[in-house]
C-alpha cells in the first residue's frame, strides 16, 4: 500500500481521497501522477483482495478500480464492498479496458457508481471523481 | 512457421496487426505479421499455456504534461489490452515473455520518435516484471515481422524498397475510436 499527499493547492479536490486498484505497476504510476497533480490524495492497492483488506480499517472518498486483476477482480471487489455496511454507499468507479455492454451491466448490477473506459482522459477522470465524491 | 500444403489439413491463418491494434491467439495456425517503421510491436507469449499476442503502437512525442499523461495512458491501454486478451485465453502474466521490434529513427526530422517508442516498451516491461528475451529496436531501417503466438517464434527482416505505413501518431486532441462499440477516449458513464 502506497500513500501520496496532494501536491497541488486545489481547494475543490484537496479533500478528496482516492483508492486506486490496479495490478499494473505502470498504470498505478500513471494514475498517481495524474491524480496527485490535480490535488487528489492517492492510496493504491495492487488487486481487489489488497483493497478489501485495506478498506476494512481505512476510509476513502472514492474507489477507482480495474476489472481484470488476480486474486480478487473488480467485480468481486464491488460485490464484497456492497455487502459491508461501511462501504454500501461508497462511490466506486470502474476504470477498465473492457468494452462490452455485458461487462458494464455486470458492474452496474454489482453496485458500481460509474464506468470509464481506458485509455483515460485525465480531465474527464478527475471531473468524474470530484462529481461522485461529493 | 507452418507451411500451407494441399495435402495437409493445417493451413496458416495470417493476421495483420495494424497500428493501434492488439490481438492474441492460442491457434497454432495463426501467424501475426506487421510492418514497422518508427512504430513498436510487442510480441508476448506464455510458453506453458501456448498463448501469445502482438500489439503495434506509435506514441506521439509528448508536447506537454497533459498530453504526456494521455499519451502514456494510450500506450498502457494497448499493453493492457494485449495482456488481457492473453489472460482470457489462459495465459499467466507471471510466465509471459516479450520480444520487441521496431522503433526505427527513419528521419532526422522526427526527433528520434522511434527511440522514444522503444523506451516506452522497455520501461513498461521492466515495471511489469515481464522478461524481455529478445529485442530488435531502433536503428534506421523498417522491419517486417512474422510472429507465431503459440510458440513465440519471430521472423524479422529489414524492409528495403517496400511501402512502410506512414507515421500517424495518436492525435489525443480528437476523438479516439477504439473499435467496436466503444465510446470515445476516457468516456465516463455514471450509473
Amino acid at each position: 500500500m502506497e500513500t501520496n499527499q496532494p501536491s497541488a493547492q486545489d481547494a475543490s479536490s484537496s479533500q478528496v481521497r482516492v483508492l486506486t486498484v490496479d495490478d499494473s505497476a505502470s498504470m498505478r504510476a500513471l494514475l498517481r501522477a495524474a491524480l496527485t497533480s490535480s490535488g487528489f490524495e492517492v492510496e493504491q492497492a495492487e488487486d481487489g483482495q489488497e483493497a478489501l483488506e485495506w478498506l476494512a480499517t481505512n476510509e476513502v472518498d472514492v474507489v477507482l478500480t480495474d476489472i481484470n486483476m488476480p486474486r480478487l477482480d473488480g467485480f468481486g471487489l464491488i460485490e464484497k464492498l456492497r455487502e459491508s455496511a461501511l462501504h454500501a454507499e461508497r462511490p466506486i468507479l470502474v476504470l477498465t479496458t473492457e468494452s462490452s455492454d455485458e461487462k458494464k451491466m455486470r458492474a452496474k448490477n454489482a453496485g458500481a457508481t460509474g464506468w470509464i473506459v481506458k485509455p483515460f482522459d485525465a480531465a474527464k477522470l478527475t471531473a468524474a471523481l470530484r462529481r461522485v465524491a461529493h | 512457421m507452418i507451411a500451407t500444403s494441399t495435402t495437409s489439413t493445417v493451413r496458416t491463418v495470417r493476421q495483420t496487426i495494424m497500428q493501434g491494434e492488439a490481438r492474441a491467439s492460442a491457434d497454432e495456425r495463426v501467424i501475426m505479421s506487421t510492418v514497422l517503421g518508427s512504430c513498436v510491436a510487442t510480441c508476448l507469449y506464455d510458453p506453458i499455456a501456448r498463448v501469445g499476442g502482438m500489439n503495434h503502437y506509435l506514441l506521439a512525442k509528448p508536447l506537454d504534461q497533459s498530453v504526456a499523461c494521455s499519451d502514456g495512458s494510450y500506450g498502457l491501454y494497448l499493453m493492457e489490452l494485449l495482456i488481457n486478451e492473453m489472460l482470457k485465453l489462459g495465459a499467466d502474466k507471471r510466465r509471459m515473455k516479450a520480444r520487441l521490434y521496431g522503433g526505427a529513427n527513419m528521419s532526422a526530422g522526427l526527433s528520434r520518435i522511434g527511440s522514444e517508442n522503444a523506451a516506452f516498451a522497455r520501461q513498461f516491461l521492466r515495471d511489469e516484471a515481464i522478461q524481455t528475451v529478445f529485442e530488435d529496436l531502433e536503428g534506421s531501417n523498417a522491419r517486417r515481422i512474422e510472429f507465431s503466438p503459440v510458440n513465440g517464434l519471430v521472423r524479422a527482416r529489414t524492409v528495403v524498397g517496400e511501402a512502410v505505413p506512414s507515421i500517424k501518431p495518436i492525435n489525443l486532441t480528437k476523438d479516439n475510436p477504439r473499435g467496436g462499440s466503444q465510446g470515445q477516449l476516457g468516456d465516463v458513464d455514471l450509473f
